[in-house]
Formats: C-alpha cells, structure tokens, sequence
C-alpha cells in the first residue's frame, strides 16, 4: 500500500506498520478506511485517553459514566437523567447551518439511543470579531441551524453561552448538549445480549455525505481547505430524526429491541465495530443490504456518516412487530446482519468479504500516546494603572461589548417552551425544566472562561467548573455531574499539550470537591488554522436538581425597595482577567497577572449558604456573578421597571470578578434574619444597595435607566446586523 | 355533561402531547388521541390541531397534513358546528384545508420567532368569551410562518364578520414590538364565518399551569366550557 494513501487516510505509518504487522497481510482499502475511521482522535481519543482516565466518573448516584452514548444519573424513584454534550466544530465553519444542525441532531441520538426522550438541549457557541462579514455569517448559520433543527423535532433549548473573541475567528465552535429522562429500569446500552441477534438497519438511506467527516473532525485547517472539505459535511432532516425519535422509543417500551447504537461520527463502521466490542463478539453484515439513497461502493457505505440512522440488534422472533411499527412511523428498515462468536468484524459485498478484521486490533490495540507537554512559565507581578478609569466609560466598554449585551436575538430563535414543561429560559444563569408529570425539575449551565485558562489552564478550569457550579447554585439548583467538551488546539504542541493536561487536572479537582462526576464527553482537538491555535475551551456542562419545582429562585428581580446583598469575595483589580481585558487596560496575554488560587472549600460553604436561606424563602432572586462584575449580574437582573442604587468603596469593584460571587435579594423585614444567619456560618456578606423603580444610580451618581436598558436590550443585533 | 375533546397527531407535530395535557387538566373530560390515518372521530366537543412541523413543513407549511386522510373528517366535524381549533402549525393547516381564510407566510424578520407575546381579543366569539376586553394576555409563540396574509376583499371580510379574535399588542414593560411578525392588521387568530373554528398562532397550551410563566391560556378553554 502506498504512502501516500495511508497519510490521506489520516494514520501515520508507524501506525499502519502496527496494523500490518498484527494482520501479516495487506488491508484492503476498505479495511484502510476502516482503521481511519476508528483510530483517529474523534473516535478513540488516542492523545486525551491518558489522561481523561484520571477524571472522577463515579459516585452513589452514576448509573451510567463514561462510554456509552450518554452517562445517566439517579434521580430517585425510577427516574434517570441522561445528557451528553458533543462538538461540531469543524463542519459548523465549513458549511454553518448544516453543521449546527446536524451537531444538534447528532446528540439528541445519542439521548434517546438510552432509551430515553430528550427533555432539553443547550449549547455553547463561540465566534471570532463580529468585525468580520465571515463571522456574521456563520453566526447567522450557526443560530438558524440550531434552532431549526431542535425547532422541529420538538426539544426545547433551555440556554447556553454565545461569545465572541478573535481567538476563534477561523475556528469557530459548535458544542450541543441534550439532556433525557429515561426510567431507570428502561435504560438501553449499545451491548448485544445474545449471539445470532439480528442486526437492524433503521433510518434514513445511506449517501455520500460525511465521508471521512470523523477524520476531517481530526485535522487541522488550512484556509484554502474550506470548499474542498464542504461534502464532507453531513446534511441534516430533522423531520425524519423526529420520526426516527418517535419510531425508536416506541420500540423501546415494547422491549422490541435489545441494545441500539446511534450511526453518528464514522457511520455503519464504528457503530458497528463498538457493539462486537462491548458485547466481546463478532458482528457480520452484508453491505448490499444497507438501503442507499444513491449507487454507492462497500468504501463509501462504510465511511458514509449520513444522518438519522441506528443500528440495533433484535431476537428474530420480533422481526415482524419491529418492521411494523417501523412501518407506521414511515421509516426505513432493513435486517442486514447478525452478531456472531467470531470476535471478527466482517462485510461482505457482492459475495465478497471486503472486512474481516479481529475486533481487538480496531478497538484494544487502538493507538495512545503520552505526548509531550510544556508547563506554562510562572508570571511576573504587575501592577496596572487604574487611576485614569471613569465609571462612564467602564460602563460604555460593557454596553458596546457584545459578550455583556443580552442576547434574545439568539435565543428568540430557538423554541424554549415547547413540551410544556420550561420553567426558566434561555437568558438566566441556568434553563430549567420540569420532569413530565413530577415536580422534580433539572437544571443545566454550560460554561467556559478560556482567558483564565489561557493565564493558568490548571486554576482556569477550577474557576470555569465553579461558575457552572454557581449558575446552577443562585436557581438553588443542586449541582451533580458534568459532561465536559474539551476544545483545543492541536497536541503536538507541546504548549498546548501543557493546557490539556492541566485542565484536565483541574477539572478533576474542582469535580472531586463539588462531588459532581464526569458521566460523559467529548474531545476536539486541531482547533487552529493557519498555525494560530484558539484559546484552551473545555466547555462545562453541569446538570442538577431541585425535587421541589417551587423553591427554585428567579433571577430576576421581584420587588422595589428590596435590599440587595453581595456574597463572596471579590478578585483583585490586579487579578480579575476579564476586568483589565474589557476595559482595555491589558492587551498582550503575557501582561495578566497570575490567577488567584480558587478556594474551592469556600466556594462550597457560600454555595451552602444560598441554598439554605433559598428553602427558608428568603431569597427574592439571585444571580451568579462572573464576567463584567457585579455591575453585570445586576442588569441581567433587571425586569420589568425595576432598577438599582448602590454605594461601594470604589466603583471599579462593581466590576471585579469573584469567587463565590452572588448578588442575591431579599426583603427589608428578612434582613436581619438573614444577616444574623450568614454571620453565624461565618460567610461574610456586603450589603450595597436597592431595587428602586425606574433607576440605576451608583455612589449617588445617576444614570439614564431608559439608554442603558435600551442598549442593554437592543443594541446585539444593531451590532451585529 | 362533561367536555369530550381530540388532539389529532401527524407525523412531525410536536405539541400533540402538550395540548392534549392542556385538554386533561382544563376540561376533566374525555380526551382522545388521533392518529392522522385514522378515517373516524369519536363525536367529541372540540378538535386540536396542535403545533409542529407536521411532514416536515415541507412544500409548504401544513399543506400536507391537510390531505392526510383524518381531514375529511376534521371538516365534517367542523360542519357540524363543533368546536375547531388550530394552534400553530394548526392554524396553518386550517388555512390550508380552507376552513380558515388567509395564509401564514414567513415572519417579517425572516427569522423563526421563540418568545413570549402579548394578544387581546378583537371580536367576540365562544373562543374567548371568558376574556374582558382590553385585557392583556401572556401567552408564548414559536414560529417561522405566522406572518398572517390576505388581500384587502378579504380583510374587510374578515372584518364585516368580526372573525378576527385575537391581535398581537404591546405588553406592560415588555420590550416586544407591537406586531411581533407582521401580521396584516397584527392578526394573531381569527375564526370562521360560523365562529366554531378559530386558528391561532400563541400557544395556549403553553402558558395555563402553576409553573408556567402566564396562566391566560385557560381563558380559552374556559370559555368554551362556561
């Protein structure tokens, strides 16, 4: 096989002379496409393996971690959690609208392949300077084809994060994450239970799009590969995922079928090849029975990662019920195989054995590597500036930023309430829905500060898992497992490699002392273009719960003349990264300072506090306080004609960041109550002001509420329009 | 005498479930589920047809739900003088039947539109009798095609005969426009001659239980029943 071939495969030849030599045979180029498939990082997280095995994935109340298609949580009685986030970077900058969408439908599969229905989605999304017509476009394209697709299968979008730094001006990114409820006793795992099942083939048919899309997932950019990459994007109907949905769930509560693997990254292969592996036995499957959209080689059908497709495995007796209830909901449906004790993948194609490989050189001798990694130096003290700032203009350097503007136009675009069950929506610190028919509701946030990881990728991602963990906390959500999307540059630098590691570390220490496991995941790596690489992004993704749908907080303000109070304690001017970022009073990443250590006990025992005095009612509203200060947190809080007076020592603390920062309001006549009990937990707290009607005023300063809020509210899409 | 109602579900709506919850806490009664292939309705007080993307949306929104084969029944129901009502992709389907005059085009902005709106009655009907006049009712939308379209003939019709019964309006504090997709008229619902079918484009089937953010979706239901 020639050289050339094997590097366009993705594989690197000392990675081809493993497979030869195990085989002592040469592959077909089927079997090439197999390997490619299979060992590139989107499938076998061949450069994260080593170290994601170090992260928490287990505690009393995982029922499922890491490795299947989603991890599932208890939530007493029979009800599970399923939730899952995942990546589309890649495809999302080469062709926008296709490649969110299909982001979006790919981990709702993922959901309901559990056996559970999906109850929410969220998603992270990052663009480069809206300065540029490119990143208007894919910010248009990106938002549509979220929102269509979860639009129309019917799944609300509860929230998210949308931001924009140059970082990711040739990388956009695209995370989407879904969150099922299953019953406990219902769960579906992608392991077969018993040789000579029937393997089933249920979906749409089989096309050319996403060929090598798991491969492309893996590479890195070069501008001009754009157009040449487009076909490798797959083309999403969510019509049919609903029907798909519908069709896989009814035959799920018929206990039809007895496991399931969602076709996704590397299609029929490395679904496939995933089921012998977990079942320890063979699968063999005859290609010619695959329904295809179009004529189409065993190559091509292999690699094909074409959408709204499962493979499941059933008795044969069921044969006839599953094609029939297939039937009603109109989708195709095919037997084109059968799980045997051989351990060996096989296809067949035209009478021909195309693939006959030993599953354990696919998945056990899978490569992985231990790269080399550089610690990032320590960083020199500086002391900045401050004495030219003016509250005016500090004010005027958020409003003119579209990270602190609100972001409606966003999420208008998406359906928040439908399945009627939302009780907060996108645009509050975390989205919340209610458990069909209980009055258990699940809360979700995700989250990621990539400029402190930049300054320190081990204490950024302490700080990034607490801001999740608070977003969840000021709803008195209670915090209980994270589903991670690490984006990052590419590993073979060793600078790079350096940010992976550590905030992998971190991840583990913030999770380990918030008791809230890693249940499931997902990797991308070769975020650069042009040998720029983007900043560390490994995206939070926190679910918890709250068994009383009445003691959750708003965060949105509720009465005039409640007092409002600040816990937690505020990062030094000289230490709060977005401060001297969005008032351009640093500039270079080498100019910040380090980060201060994240007192990780200190977050739990204020966490505590607001949860208690939230189930004594005496919270009013509440909202985390991360980027842009406190002075951010309280125009998020703003609602109807309600505003705020505040005094503080010096006006630029109202836009620190802080540890264990929330801005929570409560009735004059509980003031004391409340004072009194945070007192005795030791929890210091800094009483700042008012809700006034119709006014923001500052140390007696006055500001016009009505163009603050207009700018506030409105001026997101003038700027990006 | 207790309220008997239907949900009709087609391959691709979305609120089936919704709306037949809206039906089983508001009305106590009977509440039956229909499968769009079915060719009989169980006589019953009032249909929905509830909101999604019935077939996709494709061709043309609801155009081709209204050839599925329950439809022939879905109007002798409404021939009968009972109650009709399409929310959503619903309305778009009534419009598409005929039941209901106008068209549902894309929204002014040529964005799909997820939020919460404001609506008052305009004309009286059974609908919406239990609603006061004037009276300011939150309920949610989501939809890319529920910019309300007719010619002018068919405007003045609509209002000769008092059809129009619901209007998108400003809500106190809110900061949505007035006419949130560009309705003709800011249209958000209108019935037939007969008054039996309405369409609208809120959902009220999102906003009538504790939890939910509003409540003035049971103002429908109740006022059918009363």
């Amino acid at each position: 096989m020639n050289e050339e071939l094997i590097l366009q495969h993705g594989l690197t030849l000392d990675e081809f002379h493993v497979i030869r030599k195990y085989l002592n045979r040469d592959l077909s180029i089927e079997e090439l496409g197999i390997f490619s498939a299979m060992w590139n990082e989107h499938c076998c997280y061949k450069t994260s393996k080593k170290w994601l095995k170090k992260l928490p994935t287990d505690n009393e109340i995982v029922i499922q971690g890491p490795g299947e298609n989603a991890g599932v949580i208890d939530l007493q009685d029979n009800d599970g959690i399923a939730f899952k986030i995942e990546s589309h970077n890649h495809p999302s900058y080469i062709e926008p609208f296709n490649g969110s969408a299909t982001g979006v439908g790919g981990i709702l599969r993922d959901i309901f392949t559990m056996g559970a229905r999906p109850i929410a989605t969220l998603d992270s999304i990052r663009f480069g300077l809206i300065e540029t017509e490119k990143t208007k476009y894919l910010l248009n394209g990106v938002v549509h084809g979220i929102g269509h697709y979860g639009n129309c299968i019917g799944i609300p979008n509860i929230g998210g994060e949308c931001e924009f730094e140059s970082t990711y001006d040739f990388n956009n990114l695209v995370n989407a994450m879904a969150v099922g409820h299953v019953q406990k006793d219902k769960i579906f795992y992608s392991k077969p239970k018993s040789i000579g099942g029937l393997i089933v083939y249920i979906g749409s048919k089989t096309g050319k799009d996403g060929i090598h899309g798991a491969s492309m997932a893996s590479d890195v950019f070069s501008e001009e590969d754009e157009d040449e990459k487009r076909p490798s994007v797959q083309v999403g109907d969510p019509f049919m995922e609903k029907l798909l949905m519908e069709g896989c769930l009814e035959l799920m509560s018929s206990g039809l079928i007895e496991s399931m693997q969602d076709m996704g990254a590397a299609g029929i292969t490395s679904s496939s090849v995933e089921m012998a592996s977990k079942g320890n036995v063979g699968v063999y499957i005859n290609l010619d029975k695959v329904p295809l959209r179009q004529p189409l080689s065993a190559y091509e059908i292999l690699l094909s990662e074409s959408q709204e497709r499962m493979l499941a495995v059933i008795d044969k007796k069921n044969n006839h019920k599953v094609r029939e209830i297939l039937q009603k909901w109109q989708i195709d449906y095919e037997v084109i195989g059968e799980i045997t004790d051989t351990k060996r993948v096989v296809f067949e194609s035209n009478n021909k054995k195309v693939v006959d490989l030993p599953v354990e050189i696919i998945v056990d001798d899978a490569p992985e590597y231990d790269r080399e990694f550089y610690i990032p130096r320590k960083r020199k003290n500086k002391d900045f500036d401050f004495s030219k700032i003016k509250l005016e203009d500090m004010i005027t350097n958020l409003l003119t930023n579209l990270n602190y503007l609100d972001k409606s136009w966003v999420f208008d675009q998406y359906d928040s309430t439908v399945m009627g069950d939302t009780i907060r929506e996108p645009g509050q610190s975390s989205g919340i829905v209610k458990i069909h028919g209980t009055q258990k509701v699940i809360g979700a946030s995700t989250d990621c500060n990539p400029l402190y990881l930049r300054i320190n990728p081990y204490e950024g991602m302490k700080y990034t898992v607490a801001e999740s963990y608070r977003n969840l906390i000021a709803c008195n959500i209670n915090p209980l497992a994270i589903t991670n999307n690490l984006n990052f540059a590419s590993p073979l630098d060793p600078n790079i490699m350096g940010e992976l590691v550590l905030s992998i570390h971190g991840l583990k220490t913030a999770a380990v002392k918030f008791n809230t496991p890693i249940v499931s995941g997902n990797v991308s790596l070769y975020n650069q273009t042009n040998e720029i690489p983007i900043k560390p992004t490994p995206v939070i993704g926190m679910v918890g719960s709250n068994m009383d749908l009445n003691k959750i907080n708003t965060n949105k303000f509720c009465e005039i003349g409640n007092k409002i109070l600040i816990l937690g304690k505020q990062l030094k001017k000289n230490c709060s990264p977005y401060l001297l970022q969005d008032q351009k009073i640093a500039f270079n990443i080498c100019e910040f300072n380090d980060l201060d250590v994240l007192d990780l006990d200190f977050e739990k025992k204020i966490a505590n506090c607001v949860l208690e005095l939230s189930d004594l009612k005496c919270i009013m509203s509440c909202n985390d306080i991360s980027r842009g200060g406190i002075f951010s947190a309280l125009l998020k809080m703003q609602y109807k004609d309600m505003g705020f007076r505040v005094k503080v020592p010096d006006p630029i603390d109202l836009f620190c960041e802080y540890s264990a920062g929330y801005v929570i309001e409560i009735r004059s006549k509980d003031f004391e109550e409340v004072t009194s009990f945070l007192t005795k937990k030791g929890a210091e707290y800094l009483k700042i002001g008012e809700i006034v009607k119709e006014g923001i005023e500052i140390n007696s300063k006055k500001f016009d509420y009505f163009d603050i809020m207009n700018k506030y509210r409105n001026d997101f899409e003038k700027i990006i329009s | 005498m207790s309220f008997k109602s239907a949900v009709i579900t087609f391959p691709g709506s979305n609120c089936d479930r919704d709306a037949l919850c809206y039906l089983k806490d508001l009305t106590k009664g009977e509440v039956h589920n229909i499968w769009h292939e079915e060719t009989s309705l169980p006589k019953v007080d009032l249909v929905i047809l509830p909101g999604g993307f019935s077939f996709g949306d494709y061709l043309r929104s609801g155009a081709m739900a209204s050839k599925s084969k329950i439809i022939d029944e879905v109007v002798k129901h409404a021939n009968d003088n009972r109650y009709l009502l399409g929310i959503c992709n619903g309305f778009q389907i009534l419009t598409e039947i005929g039941l209901l005059e106008g068209a549902l085009i894309r929204n002014k902005k040529l964005k799909f539109l997820g939020k919460n709106c404001f609506i008052k009655k305009k004309f009286k009907n059974n609908f919406n009798l239990s609603i006061k006049d004037n009276q300011i009712l939150q309920i949610p939308v989501a939809h890319n095609e529920g910019n309300f379209y007719c010619d002018t003939e068919t405007l003045n019709l609509l209002k000769n005969n008092e059809q129009i019964a619901f209007e998108y309006c400003k809500g106190e504090f809110s900061n949505t426009e007035e006419n949130i997709n560009g309705s003709i008229e800011a249209i958000a619902g209108i019935t037939n001659k007969k008054k039996n079918v309405l369409g609208m484009m809120p959902h009220p089937e999102r906003a009538y239980s504790d939890f939910h953010q509003s409540q003035d979706g049971r103002l429908i239901i109740e006022s059918l029943i009363s």
